[in-house]
């Protein structure tokens, strides 16, 4: 199934040669070829992903009591959560002594990597972006991260469980994708959604620990660089068969690659189903910071303001993320952020952004569960049918009257 | 044989409606469920063009990789890794001639020849940099019509899954196919 061809049969079992060869063709950062290396390098283990939820438990108890050196620490409730994508999460209850504090239960999250995931990303730079962005918007407090497979048999990180909603009734879509919210929580979310990501785009992230990142250089096109070949290279590692638009989609992005004037934090995934909000409407979360890189701005906003990620209000209008018109969304971001938002800009990044779509929906999502590598295969293979839309999208923008 | 494929799968999927879904207390379990349901009403809809479907994508890329040999295979091409290409694509050609006998063969032949042909095409499309000026202009044009109606296949494929807002507007896939009962392969020369 799907290894009919010699480049598919490298694909599926990769060769240490052919491992090198794909690390020198395409430039990533550091730590994203880590994770990107790892995943090829155990694709020919003939283990289906499991998991089984007894040993898990014994695993993290170890681990916590290890970690914590409080052996009598209580731990209970272990549970999977729904939704999402990408990692398996699981939520418990922990009552134990914080530094410098007296014994306390609180509930934690558990976001664990899958053999293989739909994205492959690197647990320590998620951790070091949420520690880094506590107090500048609404994040979770991590406590404990492990980017190896040591402990757990994957990598994960331990973080503050935040009660809230995600999904508001009737808004149901897999993953949060296309969003519907109601005129009245629209009214009350739409100016923090935007205030949230003019204060990313804004913070100075040259200050806090963000070692596990690569910095680019203002006035270079590094970023770009690094983020283009990070899903060209996704692509020819995980797809099960070759699609002419999509190498056709990177040799425009590559001939058509702008610098990045100022370089600033990119969310990477900021949209409806990325943010939480409490009963009284307040934003209390922004969520999935693993595709995070230092970048474009305007990589950010062409994703957020995609029209495959909008829902439609009652008259028909499009809305960015089911929350504000494009316009709006754009005007205001201009006034909170004080950055420009640049048309040509927008439409390079609208392209690289449906282009990274395609790769996560119709490689990578496709190639886990061909080798059985997550714990949700099914669903693997649904999003197939979001990936050629993002296809679809593509060959609008590149072809004829597409705005090239 | 029987029953066919497509009982098989109604039958399955009402058995997850009705009996397991209803019946799963776990919420993760109710979610990976309620997938596998979704799966089996959009393989109802597909399962029986399957063939069909790969069958045109022979033709339609067998015929475009025709044309590029002849817009391509001129004096001026010379970069050795296009002219490479340019070969190889010839021999694949040569392997599976105009009508052919590719549809007697088992699935697995027929997909692996269209992912032969795939791989030709993405390599040259990868090395079209190299390519003459107007050589890559007239590549370009001859690519356009191949990308719209492949864009509007897969979207007709995929419509059943439920992710596209303009569904309504796509045809179902088996309208793209057939004609009077029967699989269309543009340019064969049939009505």
């Amino acid at each position: 199934m799907s290894d009919r061809t010699p480049v598919q049969r490298q694909r599926s079992a990769p060769t240490a040669d052919w491992i090198a060869g794909v690390r020198a063709r395409f430039p990533v950062e550091r730590t994203i070829d880590d994770v990107l290396t790892r995943k090829l390098e155990r694709r020919s283990l003939p283990a289906e992903h499991r998991t089984d939820p007894a040993a898990l438990e014994k695993r993290l108890e170890d681990y916590l009591r290890a970690v914590t050196g409080q052996p009598d620490l209580e731990f209970a409730n272990l549970q999977r959560l729904t939704g999402g994508a990408s990692k398996e999460q699981f939520t418990f209850d922990l009552r134990w002594r914080p530094e410098a504090g007296a014994r306390t239960t609180r509930k934690l999250i558990l976001r664990m990597d899958p053999s293989e995931s739909i994205v492959e990303t690197h647990r320590l730079r998620e951790a070091q972006l949420l520690r880094a962005m506590r107090g500048v918007v609404p994040v979770p407090e991590v406590l404990w991260v492990d980017p190896t497979p040591e402990h757990l048999g994957h990598p994960f990180l331990i973080a503050e469980f935040l009660q809230g909603t995600v999904q508001p009734e009737g808004g149901d879509r897999a993953s949060g994708l296309g969003m519907y919210f109601a005129p009245e929580l629209r009214d009350r979310l739409k100016d923090q959604f935007v205030h949230h990501l003019a204060s990313i785009h804004r913070f100075d992230w040259r200050t806090p620990d963000l070692s596990a990142y690569d910095w680019p250089q203002p006035g270079t096109i590094d970023g770009n660089l690094w983020s283009l070949a990070t899903w060209e290279r996704a692509w020819h590692e995980d797809t099960l068969e070759s699609h002419p638009l999509m190498d056709y989609a990177a040799a425009w992005l590559k001939a058509n690659m702008p610098t990045v004037a100022r370089p600033v934090v990119v969310h990477g995934d900021y949209r409806s189903g990325n943010f939480m909000y409490t009963d009284d409407l307040h934003i209390n979360a922004v969520l999935d910071w693993e595709l995070a890189h230092i970048g474009d701005h305007h990589e950010d906003l062409a994703y957020t303001a995609s029209g495959i990620l909008g829902c439609p209000d009652e008259n028909g209008t499009m809305l960015v993320c089911g929350l504000l018109p494009r316009d709006e969304f754009f005007a205001r971001y201009r006034e909170l952020s004080g950055l420009p938002v640049d048309p040509e800009r927008l439409f390079y990044f609208e392209v690289l952004n449906y282009y990274k779509m395609a790769v996560i929906a119709v490689a990578t999502s496709l190639r886990t569960a061909h080798g059985r590598r997550t714990h949700l295969d099914a669903m693997m293979n649904l999003l197939s049918g979001f990936g050629y839309i993002a296809l679809a999208n593509l060959q609008r923008l590149l072809g004829p009257g597409g705005g090239r | 044989m029987g029953p066919e494929i497509s009982q098989f799968l109604a039958g399955m999927r009402k058995t997850m409606e009705q009996v397991v879904l209803p019946n799963l207390s776990d919420r993760f379990a109710q979610e990976q469920a309620g997938i596998v349901a979704a799966t089996l009403a959009f393989l109802e809809q597909v399962h029986d063009k399957v063939f069909h479907y790969e069958l045109l994508e022979h033709h339609l890329y067998r015929r475009l990789l025709g044309q590029t040999l002849d817009l391509l295979s001129v004096p001026e091409v010379t970069d050795p890794e296009i002219v490479e290409t340019l070969a190889a694509i010839q021999r694949q050609l040569t392997e599976d001639p105009p009508g052919g006998d590719i549809h007697l063969y088992r699935y697995d032949r027929l997909r692996a020849g269209n992912e032969s042909m795939k791989e030709l095409l993405c390599e040259l499309i990868r090395l079209q940099p190299a390519l003459p000026d107007a050589a890559r202009t007239a590549l370009g044009d001859l690519l356009q019509p191949f990308f719209r109606d492949l864009e509007r296949r897969e979207r007709s494929w995929v419509k059943p899954l439920g992710f596209d807002a303009q569904a309504d507007q796509l045809p179902d896939i088996a309208e793209l196919l057939y004609c009077n009962d029967r699989l269309q392969l543009p340019g064969d020369g049939r009505p």
